[in-house]
């Protein structure tokens, strides 16, 4: 106890001095929460993200994630509504989407152009999915379409664009069927969106997997999209589902999220690099202020020396007085850190697009428990460090030595 | 209960050496010095600057080691002590006082004299008990929850002794006490020191060149060059 009122009683020596460096190590205790939050709202939005994208589980034909197929569907599921009805038993499944995948041209009597296309439960994939998609004009698909007309297409802008379509506007496209003969089928135009990546509206449409099994001539989907209720239960319920089918090719959003694990990949460098950095500052303002401390208390160091205070009850003290450091910048740092978080989620900013993307984000900061203790511990265990690594030579310095430093 | 610590305080140096380097070089400090304290002794070490006094105080005292001879304490010889040893036994068995007073800047008067008794280990109603009593044998009793710093050098000093004698030591080592005070208050210094080594039976040794200090005392060694003149 004496210890450590003695180590509080020496942080007063020189206030300015403590202060400093406690700011010091409270804003780099907040750079590292804010950082460090900012990091884990990107993957946590990535992650949603890439999880709405795909489905959490993708089930499919046995080959289809290894082998092209030699014609279109050949690799398809035919027994999609009986797969649909026994994973929705499971009650964290959500729901279980159908996707039928094709390629073809699409045309406006005038230009053609090349479409990656993808059939979907018209009115499963935006209820579940939510606002996926930007919407630039029209509206989202319904099952079936108004009644007496063509079926309907959703574009993306930029393939609108290049077609100078509108919605009303009447389209045709062009595939090859599963038999290998070429089909076409006229559409009206519904919706034009963007997904916020210019590659991908510029090929990509929609339509209700109805009409694309009309197109291709199939029964068939490509792949069934299993949507849970909490990304957190893709393991378990991915371990269940392969029980159910066997027969069946199962991936989990992780395996297709390549987008996702690469920004993940650099935002883990560029954030460790950073809090590393903030580490070493907090590091080199501890050891300046102890070092300094260590230098001015060097005869106070020898008398405690000879009244009997062993070496190790010396950097004790020193030591203590580092953790005190760190403990108050860290506490400071996270009422900083927990101020700006909240202060920045609720400006409301937006970030810059993405590389490869047209669309922005908006700016939040998540405030995780794990981040805080493990950003409080690191900086208090640095300050700690600084202290002891500055103080154990002082007090092994000659008794007479540090009694005589003038 | 822990056994009473034997007494360490007759103190004996045999062929005692000391050599510090200079510019690359070796200053002999001591020249082969053969002292005996006897238990209750008041002895003064007096000599010109450089003559070995203060570094025959630190070998007295456990601060410094000799390049050669050996230093008994009571009869224990503390030569072959490691450094760890050698700080419990002035923990236990020597008080200090300092010419520039040594006093802990941040603690109080109490604290600074209640820290000897906290490093070994002595219950805090005993701790209590014996610094209020010491405080009131040097007449610091109102000081109590004073700085250092709001004190005068005499009163400083009797902290300082204060201090080496709470924790019932058997040699107390001064190096130069009255040195920075006046002339009342060294005498007063001096009294006080010698009636409360008295009245503990406590072994003093006195680096001095004060001879107000040098007259108290029950003899006085004079070092020359190294060695006892």
């Amino acid at each position: 106890m004496k210890w450590l009122v003695l180590a509080v009683k020496n942080l007063g020596r020189n206030r300015r001095r403590a202060l400093i460096t406690l700011l010091i190590t409270a804003v780099g205790t907040a750079a590292i929460l804010v950082g460090g939050g900012f990091a884990l709202y990107t993957y946590q939005s990535l992650r949603e993200q890439a999880a709405r994208d795909s489905g959490h589980l993708i089930l499919a034909h046995k080959k289809y994630f290894d082998e092209e197929e030699d014609a279109p569907m050949s690799l398809g599921l035919s027994d999609y509504a009986s797969i649909k009805a026994k994973l929705e038993r499971d009650d964290r499944v959500r729901t279980a989407l159908p996707r039928l995948n094709f390629t073809g041209l699409i045309s406006n009597g005038d230009k053609s152009t090349v479409f990656i296309g993808a059939g979907i439960d018209a009115r499963g994939e935006f209820q579940t999915k939510g606002p996926f998609l930007k919407m630039l004009a029209g509206d989202v698909l319904v099952p079936g379409g108004p009644e007496g007309t063509a079926p309907e297409v959703m574009l993306g802008g930029e393939l609108a664009k290049q077609l100078k379509a509108k919605p009303g506007s009447v389209l045709t496209l062009l595939s090859t069927t599963t038999e290998g003969s070429l089909n076409a089928l006229d559409v009206t135009v519904r919706g034009i969106f963007s997904l916020g990546v210019p590659e991908f509206d510029k090929r990509a449409i929609y339509v209700d997997v109805v009409t694309a099994q009309k197109l291709l001539v199939t029964d068939k989907v490509s792949q069934v999209a299993v949507y849970l209720d909490a990304t957190e239960s893709t393991d378990a319920a991915a371990a269940s589902a392969r029980q159910a089918f066997p027969e069946l090719a199962m991936q989990t959003w992780q395996d297709q999220a390549f987008y996702y694990e690469a920004v993940r990949n650099l935002y883990n460098r560029i954030f460790g690099l950073m809090g590393g950095i903030m580490v070493v500052i907090v590091l080199f303002a501890v050891s300046n202020t102890m070092a300094m401390s260590v230098v001015e208390r060097t005869r106070e160091i020898g008398t405690l020396r000879a009244l009997g205070t062993l070496p190790r009850q010396i950097v004790q003290v020193f030591t203590l007085e580092g953790a005190f450091i760190g403990a108050a910048g860290a506490v400071i740092g996270v009422v900083i850190g927990l101020a700006t978080a909240l202060g920045l989620t609720l400006a409301g900013l937006q970030m810059p697009p993405p590389p490869g993307q047209s669309v922005g984000y908006p700016l939040s900061i998540n405030v995780e428990t794990e981040l805080y203790v493990a950003g409080v511990l690191t900086v208090i265990a640095a300050s700690t460090v600084a202290a002891w690594l500055m103080s154990r030579k002082a007090s092994r310095r000659p008794i007479v030595e540090a009694l005589t430093h003038v | 209960m822990n056994a009473p610590l034997p007494r360490l305080d007759a103190v004996t140096l045999r062929g005692i050496r000391k050599s510090y380097v200079m510019g690359g070089q070796p200053v002999p400090a001591l020249k082969g010095v053969d002292l005996t304290v006897q238990r209750g002794e008041f002895v003064a070490l007096t000599g010109p600057s450089g003559s070995g006094k203060s570094t025959l105080l630190n070998v007295c005292g456990l601060l410094d080691t000799p390049d050669e001879g050996t230093v008994s304490l009571g009869g224990q010889d503390m030569t072959p002590l490691s450094g760890d040893d050698l700080t419990l036994v002035r923990r236990e068995h020597i008080g200090f006082v300092f010419q520039g007073f040594n006093l802990v800047p941040v603690m109080t008067v109490y604290e600074n004299v209640e820290f000897p008794l906290y490093l070994q280990g002595v219950r805090p109603e005993e701790r209590r008990r014996r610094v209020a009593d010491t405080l009131a044998r040097v007449g610091l009793q109102d000081f109590a929850q004073r700085r250092p710093d709001e004190l005068s050098g005499g009163q400083r000093q009797r902290v300082a002794i204060a201090r080496a004698l709470v924790k019932s030591a058997d040699i107390v080592i001064a190096d130069e006490p009255t040195a920075n005070l006046d002339s009342v208050n060294a005498a007063q210094v001096v009294d006080l020191l010698r009636r409360l080594a008295g009245e503990q039976g406590l072994t003093c040794v006195i680096a001095t060149h004060d001879p107000r200090v040098s007259d108290h005392c029950d003899r006085v060694v004079r070092l020359v060059d190294g060695v006892i003149a």
